[in-house]
């Protein structure tokens, strides 16, 4: 463990959030300029903070262990949101510190819980910020997700380790930036074709920008108190599902057919079992949404899809407060914000590969029961699973479970009544954003108590790492020697 | 899988089941009520039935093999229960199938949970008879963790391994009945002792007796509309409460305390996760109810606490208090026990904790191989190692158990109920608890649900009785292969 390395990267962290910032007072002259002084100041002592320590500091930015990458990856994220939160703490928009940390965290772990009662009253560097968080975030856990946690073998990752072409095993530097810099181009490409297509479809180029960040890095934040509903246009929804249907894939696989293979889609057995699940529980909830009048039946079936792809990707956009729908859909929808999309993706909760694995664990127990003798493999996109992987996917599993099991107790000692304590923390470790209940799909989370917001921050940054990257540093083992 | 032998067995069964109802039928008589007539009706038909389905026996019966007695634990299950409802419907207490199918799974798979409003004006020949199901239902549980669930790996196969015999590979029969015969004597001593001391607490010996019988086999089914809260006596509530706890611990272990080892208590990895478990739930549920003062001081808090969550642990499902009414966080605490359940080898539901220890110690296992991914961390249990295929094994299980509560709760938020009483109803019925919270709290009970819901409900208690796998198995179509 090397305490100096470890400040170099989080300084190099605060040092490119700042600069990042520094756009959203560039939104702030062009438009309404309210919020121009806290959006620079907070700018100013990111860069100032963040590039002082570094420049102090960078010649040991290049001794970095196993140990110190677990503690760069939980503190970076944390790091991130204390000076992320400046903003909003100085322009007064979101006075309370316990208050900004939420937003800002929700922010940067794409999870789109909102503890704001009003969006539209913010000032536009503000709001712009607020989405761009989101974006930082998705660009954050890409690199995560393809590159370092795998290294890291956390939770059964080394399942998804990152096939770009090209990179080989051996240097590790090399390789986090070159996979890195390629599944960016990808984010990128995504997020521009994105802004403009909802300018084709008629959104203004702010909300179209600000949308784009959130859809793809998964997140949901929205510059509208109505989320997506406000905009009433078939077009907009369509266009944001696809996006948000793509960003749930695993981004290397978008590389693949940019670079023409369009078939790796196909023979990728996780895209596959993801494109079911969406058929599947958007046929079930279809059936579960309140019929109104026949002429509504595209609204229906818009609505069903928009809300099962925002949930499954764990975006957590609305177009319908899927509240009214009737319980079984809610329970659904709960499923679904636990099992999460593909891994490799900008999305949150358990990763669909791992319930894949798990799936076909389980069914090999079946066979092993009537054929005790014969050793049967887990095999996954044609390749045999070990041992020791399934074991990291089960107890990534069970330390999910029992996450969620625990902090469920815990917001609901702070006052939340079941459902919603449950809803919030798989809204909350699955980086949703809307739960269920008191903080459903129209409601917010401002009314938790000061001590619950901690709780579902805490959250969050475990849930967007993995679990593994958190909670391994309260091991003993990892302070020992 | 030999059908005929399968049949067979089956057919034994109920004979005893049907032999055994001629007790309620007695005592009916005794007291001189109308249910002794629809009691010996029913045992007449469930022995006859039994007896005709034995004949099938083939000559030569043979060694039972894994698949026969997969089958044959199924297949009873699914049976007995039918030739159990026999009494609620002969005597017009639960006139439709439905109900009375559903009150009789529940008592042979000790769950607890029951449809009837109001237990109280039954007859005492039914009374007897409901909870002699969960008498009946426990013996076939301990059979069925030496005989079967070896077989499914982990359950078992390390829990006999303290002195009582385990089966040999794929023969069932050596062994077995010695097993058995030691355990179900633990089993009858535990009922005898409970029966004592309820008497001498000064419980009516009609109700200790049903009351012995439903702690032992963790049942749940009390003769009173406020279950164990009824006789709202200090001494009464800590013997049931002993007494859930102790049937929820593996039962080789009271063997090997009664065979003069009381140490082996203490050597026991699962034995000291449950009781810690219990300890953490009881302080924490203390401290929520008594905060909100619904059941008065930390005194009664503490009191509804001990006995609510042993109840809740050991699968027993009495109540002395309706903790459907408590404070969100202790009813989140007790929705969570219902998962690991009691010990594994007892007559307790749910995962066990058995599986719950082998889980966490694969999560610490890999948590640290995180830090040292050369190294190889041996996982062990009670001293011995343990191979990785049994946690993948637990993994197996593990998927299996969610998923069964998971399109339970789904199926029954579909028949109308609301989210907590749909998920508590799976999850308690599928650990084999009885009362859940929301609309099927302790002190509500199961008749209003619609049928298709009662159906859903009887098969997960049947599912997780016998550990999901072993039912599964059966609609697998590998398994009616050669």
């Amino acid at each position: 463990m090397s305490p100096k390395s470890i400040l170099a990267v989080l300084a190099f962290i605060i040092l490119a959030i700042g600069i990042l910032m520094a756009s959203s007072v560039l939104v702030s002259l062009l438009h309404d300029g309210k919020d121009l002084v806290p959006l620079a100041l907070s700018s100013g002592a990111s860069i100032v903070a963040g590039g002082a320590l570094w420049f102090v500091l960078r010649k040991h930015r290049n001794e970095v262990g196993i140990r110190d990458g677990f503690v760069i990856v939980s503190l970076g994220w944390v790091a991130a949101s204390l000076f992320g939160c400046l903003p909003f703490v100085l322009s007064g928009a979101i006075p309370s510190f316990t208050d900004a940390f939420f937003e800002t965290m929700s922010g940067f772990t794409t999870t789109g819980a909102t503890i704001l009662t009003d969006i539209e009253d913010l000032p536009y560097g503000i709001l712009y910020w607020r989405s761009l968080t989101q974006w930082i975030g998705g660009l954050g856990i890409i690199l995560l997700s393809v590159a370092i946690l795998p290294l890291l073998g956390v939770g059964g990752m080394q399942l998804f380790k990152a096939e770009v072409p090209g990179v080989t095993v051996e240097k590790i530097t090399p390789r986090i930036s070159q996979t890195a810099r390629i599944l960016w181009l990808v984010y990128v490409l995504l997020t521009l074709l994105q802004t403009l297509l909802l300018l084709w479809a008629g959104l203004p180029l702010f909300d179209a920008v600000c949308h784009a960040f959130t859809t793809v890095s998964t997140g949901g934040f929205s510059t509208k108190n109505a989320s997506i509903a406000y905009y009433e246009s078939p077009a907009v929804e369509i266009i944001i599902i696809i996006f948000m249907f793509l960003a749930g894939v695993n981004f290397t696989l978008h590389y693949r057919a940019l670079k023409g293979e369009f078939t790796s889609y196909l023979r990728d057995g996780e895209f596959k079992f993801y494109v079911l699940l969406i058929v599947g529980v958007t046929v079930l909830v279809f059936f579960g949404i309140p019929t109104l009048t026949s002429s509504e039946l595209g609204w229906q079936i818009r609505a069903g899809l928009f809300q099962v792809v925002s949930i499954v990707t764990t975006t957590g956009y609305v177009t319908a407060d899927y509240e009214l729908w009737v319980p079984a859909v809610q329970l659904l929808l709960l499923l679904m914000m636990l099992s999460g999309a593909c891994a490799g993706s900008t999305a949150g909760g358990i990763k669909l590969v791992r319930v894949i694995v798990l799936l076909k664990n389980g069914l090999n127990q079946m066979k092993a029961l009537l054929h005790p003798r014969a050793v049967i493999p887990v095999r996954h996109n044609g390749r045999t699973v070990g041992q020791d992987i399934i074991v990291d996917v089960l107890a990534f599993l069970v330390l999910y479970i029992t996450l969620f099991a625990l902090a469920t107790i815990v917001m609901s000692a702070t006052g939340l009544d079941m459902v919603s304590a449950a809803g919030s923390v798989a809204a909350t470790i699955g980086n949703i954003g809307p739960g269920l209940g008191s903080v459903g799909a129209i409601d917010n989370y401002a009314h938790v108590p000061d001590f619950g917001k901690w709780v579902l921050t805490f959250c969050m940054l475990t849930g967007r790492l993995e679990l593994f990257t958190v909670l391994v540093l309260f091991t003993p083992s990892f302070w020992r020697r | 899988m030999r059908i005929r032998i399968v049949l067979a067995v089956v057919g034994y069964l109920l004979l005893a089941v049907g032999t055994a109802m001629i007790v309620p039928a007695g005592v009916s008589l005794a007291y001189g009520e109308g249910d002794a007539l629809a009691l010996l009706a029913s045992a007449a038909s469930t022995a006859a039935s039994g007896f005709l389905l034995s004949r099938v026996r083939p000559k030569r019966f043979g060694d039972l093999q894994t698949r026969d007695g997969l089958a044959i634990v199924t297949f009873a299950w699914v049976l007995v229960p039918a030739f159990g409802a026999l009494p609620y419907l002969f005597s017009g207490a639960l006139p439709n199938l439905t109900d009375a199918y559903f009150e009789s799974v529940s008592g042979f798979t000790t769950t607890g949970a029951s449809v009837v409003t109001d237990v109280e004006v039954l007859p005492h020949g039914l009374l007897l008879w409901r909870s002699l199901t969960h008498w009946l239902g426990g013996m076939g549980i301990i059979v069925l963790y030496i005989a079967i669930l070896p077989m499914l790996g982990v359950a078992a196969m390390q829990l006999f391994k303290a002195e009582v015999a385990g089966p040999t590979k794929d023969k069932l029969t050596p062994r077995v009945a010695e097993t058995a015969r030691v355990l179900w004597g633990v089993y009858l001593l535990l009922t005898v002792s409970e029966c004592v001391l309820l008497l001498v607490a000064g419980m009516p010996a009609f109700d200790a007796v049903c009351h012995s019988f439903a702690t032992i086999a963790t049942g749940g089914f009390s003769v009173k509309n406020a279950s164990i809260g009824f006789y709202d006596s200090a001494a009464i509530d800590a013997i049931v409460t002993l007494f859930m706890l102790l049937s929820g611990i593996n039962f080789a272990l009271h063997f090997a305390a009664l065979s003069g080892r009381p140490g082996a208590y203490l050597q026991n990895e699962e034995l000291k996760f449950y009781a810690g478990v219990y300890t953490a739930a009881v302080v924490v549920v203390t401290v929520a109810v008594s905060a909100s003062g619904i059941e008065g001081g930390i005194g009664s808090a503490f009191r509804a606490a001990t006995f609510n969550v042993a109840s809740i642990m050991s699968c027993t499902g009495f109540a002395t208090s309706d903790f459907a009414l408590w404070v969100p966080v202790a009813q989140v605490v007790l929705l969570v026990l219902m998962f690991p359940g009691g010990c594994a080898g007892s007559t307790a539901g749910g995962m066990k904790n058995l599986r719950v220890v082998l889980l966490v110690k694969g999560v610490t296992t890999s948590l640290r191989r995180l830090v040292n991914p050369n190294a190889v961390i041996p996982l062990r249990m009670d001293g011995a190692a343990v191979e990785k295929s049994v946690l993948m094994q637990i993994g197996g299980f593990m998927l299996l158990y969610l998923s069964t509560f998971l399109i339970g709760s789904i199926v029954l938020t579909e028949s109308g109920l609301d989210l907590v009483s749909a998920t508590s109803a799976t999850a308690t019925c599928l650990a084999g608890v009885g009362p859940g919270l929301g609309s099927v709290g302790p002190m509500s009970n199961y008749a209003h649900l619609m049928p298709l819901a009662k159906w859903a409900l009887g098969a997960v208690m049947i599912l997780g009785r016998l550990e999901i796998l072993t039912v599964i198995v059966v609609f697998y179509r590998g398994f009616w292969k050669a």
